[in-house]
């Protein structure tokens, strides 16, 4: 455990219950590539292998991706950190929150798991640099717990 | 915890291990096979309620979850299939949020009739412009297209016809008072006063009597 907690611990509903059952389903007939599911008996979070990329900043590294689906998933966004020590990445806080617009504004029901999953691996392997944000210090120390708690700007489009 | 009324009773649990054989078929929200159907302009599948819930509770811009495409909220398609009435949209009851009835469908035009009857073509290819003629299949509707058609047509006659009868004097049988302001030059179009344009008013309306009697006539025996 890293010591981040789920949001609010209040079950899923019926609806986000049977869809994170299928989606458990799919995932294991057709997992994303790169990454790994550590399948508990907590439909409800979800801990994730991430793999770099070979040929990429993060070839040979593996993060830990960790996903709390909130009670009417999946209507709102799930809340996704990576567990430290996170990616070194523009947009990946030490903390493990990740500034990417699907995980917050830009979230739809029609998303999963597995497209989340590819959007995060897209953007570490489109990386050119190894950096924390430029704010990082100042974000980690004063942001809540939940980055979904967090105003987000999305400044640049890729990377 | 929400409890979807009539959820796990009502549906067989093929939808399980049922795979992609339904998959065209799913909500594109829920990911279950979709319950009220109701597609957007974009093509996109979903139930209603899922879709409505989204629009109205979650969402922040109006747009199809899947494509992104603008989705407004008259321009969405029902599926009627054959199994479910499409008239009790109301009876699974989501706690706490009501939803309404879902869109219905936009009904285009009845198509025409195969084998056009007589009264389609009662001579108003001569006004153009007149179309819906071949979609009057019921009374009330074919009766109103008919004078609506009529009306330009009967003018021209008018106008054209007018000047003769007055030159000629009484040759047309109708005595109009000519009072002399009235050219056939440049009548044409719009003639405005005058006891004569009033008769030839009358005229017209008996002519339109005729025709819409014969028009009934021509219905009813059709
Ligand atoms: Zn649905
Ligand atoms: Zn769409």
């Amino acid at each position: 455990m890293s010591g981040t907690s789920a949001p609010s611990r209040k079950g899923l509903s019926k609806i986000a219950c049977n869809r994170l059952q299928k989606e458990l389903a799919e995932w294991q007939v057709n997992p994303p590539s790169g990454f790994n599911h550590k399948v508990t008996d907590n439909l409800q979070r979800w801990v994730i292998e991430v793999n770099g990329v070979p040929g990429t900043l993060y070839s040979n590294e593996t993060f830990q991706l960790q996903v709390d689906f909130p009670e009417h998933y999946p209507m709102e966004a799930p809340q996704v950190i990576f567990h430290a020590p996170a990616p070194l990445h523009p947009h990946i806080y030490s903390n493990g929150h990740i500034c990417l617009d699907i995980l917050y504004d830009s979230w739809s029901p029609a998303m999963t798991v597995s497209s989340i999953c590819i959007s995060i691996l897209s953007m570490l392997s489109s990386s050119t640099v190894k950096q924390r944000p430029t704010d990082n210090d100042r974000y980690v120390k004063n942001c809540r717990k939940s980055p979904k708690e967090t105003r987000w700007w999305f400044h640049d489009d890729k990377v | 915890m929400e409890s979807e009324i009539g959820e796990s009773t009502s549906r067989p649990s093929c939808s399980v291990n049922g795979g992609n054989e339904a998959g065209d078929f799913e909500c594109n929200i829920c990911f279950e096979l979709a319950q009220d159907p109701i597609v957007t302009l974009c093509g996109h599948l979903y139930c209603w309620p899922c879709l409505y819930r989204w629009l109205r509770l979650h969402s922040h811009s109006h747009e199809c979850p899947v494509c992104k495409a603008l989705v407004q909220e008259d321009r969405l398609v029902p599926l009627y299939g054959r199994g479910k009435t499409p008239t009790d949209p109301r009876s699974k009851p989501i706690p706490g949020f009501e939803i309404p009835n879902r869109p219905t469908g936009q009904r285009p035009e009845t198509a025409p009739p195969p084998n056009p009857n007589d009264f389609s073509n009662f001579g108003l290819g001569a006004t153009g412009g007149f179309v819906p003629m071949a979609s009057a299949r019921f009374g009330n509707f074919a009766m109103s297209a008919g004078f609506g058609g009529l009306f330009p047509s009967l003018f021209n006659i008018q106008v054209h016809g007018f000047p003769d009868a007055t030159v000629y004097g009484s040759t047309s049988g109708f005595p109009y008072g000519y009072s002399g302001a009235f050219h056939g030059g440049h009548a044409h179009g719009f003639p405005q006063t005058g006891t004569q344009v009033q008769q030839a008013d009358n005229y017209l309306k008996m002519l339109l009597l005729l025709i819409g009697v014969s028009v009934l006539i021509a219905l009813i025996w059709s």
